[in-house]
């Protein structure tokens, strides 16, 4: 796998709020180091999202079982498939979207790697989410 | 040269009952398995019912139940709403989490990287993903799920929980094979379908041109009986081929329903009946689906699609063939 570009968030940086998304820092986080990583390369329609956490969006969850009356925006936020969704329509990437409950990144560049070999994607967006975030566009060879 | 994928083992666990043969003879009887939700307090919600077993069993044991019925060996590939403690890796893309997970597992064993996996998936009906589905008004008031039928009004969620078996060269004849499986993408929003249906249709592309274009006997639909989902779904569905979304039956076991799909569409296929459309009032000309109504389709069924779709406009589809 070659690695077109990355991109990383640190915990300490300030993260634009995104409209649509509230009460959790999880997909304002995914969005800022997706938007870092792609801005110097020129979007392949045929890029796949893999999104990567060890807990997924422990905020959201909490928000969502503190109990009362639920924000019917949580519903959509509830599933990292969301965010993706977000990227994927701002970059128009085509590709399959796959998220993934991993301690690292590299179970997300596995399943890239799976992807691109069945002709799926040609490229692959990895995004992990732990403390801050990190992103890498990817590009394989299939066989 | 791939090696072609066996399904060698299944187990499942729905309203229906403990065992795959208590899920063919409920989605056989067309009688959804809906009832009032006893197992938390529904009374601040707009909608009560869902397809739940009795009591309130604890998820991971009934995933190391399935697990065990099929037998471990092999990597295992979990789909459930998070990491559960079991399985080599956890996806959690919503509705379509199984689906990838078989995908990916019978890439994974098509390529020689390993001889068998283990897919297993479970979700058991709770008060916080029913809270969201409910104010997200996503639930069916009507107490029923109308998959491209004229006057639906949503879906309703039902307990899932299952494992199969992928394996490379069988040692006896398999339940089925897995013959071809694709992704794609809608790049299109948050949580709308792409309403021209394209992200799927290039899903189910992709799945059938590696299966080498059978013709299709049968498609298990995602059909979540929501207006827009089901119409843009619609779009991308193959014509002249019996349909049925088997959601309307067993209900929407969220990341775990494709492979409650999966499983129910091999036992269907191996039974030669197909199950209906159940609770469907009418056509809806927004869905031109040839859709199975009042009795279950007998036949000879030799190769099945199963396809499924989430929000982020994530899409699958799988190709099964009969034995």
């Amino acid at each position: 796998m070659n690695v077109l570009a990355e991109a990383q968030v640190s915990s300490q940086d300030s993260v634009p709020a995104l409209a649509g998304f509230i009460a959790s820092s999880f997909s304002p986080l995914v969005a800022e180091v997706a938007r870092r990583c792609l801005s110097g390369v020129t979007p392949n329609p045929a890029t796949a999202i893999v999104i990567v956490s060890p807990d997924g969006d422990v905020e959201t969850a909490r928000a969502a079982a503190s109990g009362g009356r639920v924000s019917p925006l949580l519903f959509f936020q509830a599933v990292p498939n969301a965010i993706a969704g977000y990227i994927a329509a701002k970059w128009d990437l085509r590709g399959p979207v796959v998220c993934l409950e991993e301690p690292g990144i590299e179970g997300g560049v596995e399943v890239a790697r799976i992807i691109i070999r069945d002709g799926d994607a040609d490229e692959a967006l990895v995004v992990f989410v732990g403390d801050g975030a990190r992103a890498v566009l990817v590009r394989g060879v299939r066989p | 040269m791939l090696e072609r994928v066996a399904v060698t083992g299944m187990a499942a666990i729905t309203a229906y009952g403990f065992g795959c043969a208590a899920l063919l003879s409920g989605v056989l009887s067309g009688k959804p398995a809906f009832g009032p939700v006893t197992r938390f307090d529904v009374a601040q919600r707009r909608v009560g019912v869902a397809a739940t077993l009795p009591g309130s069993p604890d998820l991971r044991e009934l995933l190391d139940e399935v697990i065990g019925q099929v037998g471990a060996g092999g990597p295992v590939f979990l789909a459930a709403h998070q990491r559960m403690g079991i399985g080599d890796r956890t996806y959690t893309s919503a509705c379509v989490a199984a689906s990838t997970a078989v995908a990916d597992a019978a890439s994974t064993i098509a390529h020689g990287d390993a001889q068998r996996v283990v897919v297993a998936a479970g979700y058991l009906v709770d008060p916080v993903q029913f809270g969201l589905f409910d104010a997200g008004r996503a639930l069916a008031v009507d107490g029923a799920v109308r998959p491209f039928s004229m006057g639906r009004k949503g879906l309703l969620l039902g307990d899932g929980v299952a494992a199969i078996v992928l394996e490379a060269r069988p040692r006896r004849e398999p339940m089925a094979w897995i013959d071809g499986w694709g992704r794609a993408g809608d790049a299109y929003h948050v949580c709308q379908p792409r309403p021209d249906g394209s992200g799927l249709a290039r899903a189910i592309e992709r799945a059938l041109l590696k299966a080498g274009r059978p013709g299709l006997d049968y498609v298990n639909a995602h059909g979540s009986g929501s207006p827009q989902s089901d119409a843009a779904e619609a779009q991308a569905l193959p014509r002249g081929v019996p349909v049925s979304s088997t959601k309307a039956l067993h209900g929407q076991a969220l990341e775990a329903s494709p492979l409650i799909e999966l499983v129910t569409t091999i036992l269907a296929m191996n039974e030669g009946a197909l199950p209906v459309n159940a609770g469907y009032l009418g056509p809806d000309p927004e869905c031109p689906v040839d859709v199975i109504l009042d009795e279950p389709h007998a036949g000879d069924i030799r190769h099945a699609l199963v396809v499924n779709s989430a929000f982020g406009g994530a899409n699958t589809a799988l190709v099964v063939s009969a034995p």
